[in-house]
């Protein structure tokens, strides 16, 4: 056998005692140095998110400014104004208390809602509504990820400084699902610029079909209502005015409807897209109670103020996709569910309201590309 | 033909236009164009010859090209 002699020592040194001291070296560096190592390998992850991150956030402003040049024709070059946007804040209101908080965010909301408008609209060289609403989710889609990004390098950042591990373990264990959203947003780029209608749209599919052909009146800010009738019921549908990207002002309008306009319904049936949960299928249908509209929450407040006032019962009806099926062009599933939305919409009709009853159906979601 | 990225990025998705006849219900699949929205007046019927409504836009997933 190999043996080896130290000089210092003068002891035999087996090669078994050589593996068992790098094991020993091994265990005490590991048992010291886990988390340094850890939080390098976490810097690493995160650092190539970053990176695709910043891509993205790029690829998002560079597509609206190209837009608001070649589609919108903008006057002057818009990349400086863009910019400015970008880093645009909406202060919420205080909540310490939260008497008539609703109605503040709905105030600060508003207001941010119309200076976008505003400006874009003061951008481009033309008003085609359509144009100027795709600008303003491009510009919005533009804002997010530029937000998302700035967010993620902060922690990014401040995990590498502070060297703290359990900052940067837990930034890697969320990176997936952040990416998962940022590639969502920027895969609504492409959509929003055709103007082709998003799975979110499914909503305001359905209740188009019953305003076919029927006379339009706004009912509140980029809100558009008909009455219609089926099987002795008299319906007040109401959507977004489309084809513009618009998700209009629902619970103003059903508002409006029941305080201003008189209407007495014996029902209020809510058609939304839903988020699924993973395993579950695309396109898939779900009933409930309640008011389906997702949202800052201003809108559901005042829908089931208006409701539970009138003593009027909430319906859902729901499709479930994905984030990145909600916001990109409407898969063929999800299309083909409006058929299906349809049958179940006149059975809870028939079901929960008897001929001569006033119902109110709503159908909420972004409403690009569908008109009305 | 407008197409967009599919959800695992392999497939792509392609975007078709339905027109349908309220008068005979028939449907016609075409490409997607810019400017298409539902509700919107389509072509007159191959059938019928009344005129046709945009009915759906939607994407459905076509094998990779290589």
């Amino acid at each position: 056998m190999f043996i080896l002699y130290s000089d210092v020592l003068q002891v035999p040194f087996d090669t078994s005692s050589l593996i068992s001291l790098f094991w020993i070296g091994f265990i005490m560096i590991t048992f010291f140095y886990q988390t340094r190592l850890q939080s390098y390998l976490a810097l690493n992850d995160i650092s190539r998110g970053l990176n695709k991150l910043t891509v993205m956030k790029d690829k998002a402003r560079k597509e609206a400014i190209d837009y608001l040049v070649n589609v919108g024709k903008a006057a002057n070059d818009p990349t400086q104004r863009v910019d400015q946007f970008l880093d645009y804040v909406t202060i919420m209101p205080v909540d310490i208390d939260p008497a008539g908080l609703v109605g503040k965010i709905d105030h600060v909301v508003t207001t941010n809602n119309d200076r976008v408008r505003q400006e874009v609209g003061a951008l481009l060289n033309q008003n085609n509504p359509v144009t100027v609403s795709i600008s303003e989710n491009l510009l919005e889609v533009a804002t997010s990820l530029n937000q998302i990004h700035k967010i993620v390098r902060h922690f990014y950042l401040l995990g590498k400084k502070t060297n703290s591990y359990f900052t940067l373990i837990q930034l890697q264990m969320l990176m997936p699902m952040i990416i998962q959203e940022a590639d969502a947003l920027l895969n609504a780029v492409d959509s929003f610029k055709m103007g082709q209608p998003v799975g979110d749209g499914v909503g305001p599919v359905v209740v188009s079909r019953f305003m076919a052909g029927k006379e339009k009146r706004v009912v509140a800010k980029d809100t558009v209502m008909a009455i219609t009738e089926y099987k002795g019921r008299k319906l007040y549908v109401l959507k977004a005015d489309g084809p513009m990207a618009y998700v209009g002002q629902p619970g103003v309008a059903i508002k409006k409807i029941i305080e201003e306009m008189g209407a007495k319904p014996s029902a209020i049936i809510m058609i939304d897209a839903a988020l699924k949960l993973e395993g579950e299928k695309t396109g898939e249908i779900a009933e409930g109670v309640g008011a389906a509209i997702g949202g800052i929450g201003v809108e559901k407040f005042q829908i089931e103020e208006a409701a539970t006032k009138a003593r009027v019962p909430l319906y859902a009806i729901l499709v479930k996709q994905s984030i990145l099926e909600a916001i990109t062009v409407m898969r063929k599933e999800i299309a083909e569910a409006a058929d299906k939305v349809t049958q179940v919409l006149n059975r809870v009709i028939e079901e929960k309201t008897k001929e001569g009853d006033e119902v109110l159906v709503a159908g909420i979601g972004n409403t690009l590309g569908v008109a009305q | 033909m407008s197409s967009v990225p599919g959800t695992d990025k392999k497939t792509k998705l392609l975007v078709y236009t339905i027109e349908e006849c309220p008068a005979c219900g028939q449907k016609t699949k075409r490409a997607f164009a810019v400017g298409d929205y539902v509700t919107k007046d389509g072509a007159k019927c191959t059938k019928c010859s009344s005129q046709t409504r945009v009915s759906l836009v939607y994407a459905e997933s076509s094998k990779p090209s290589r």
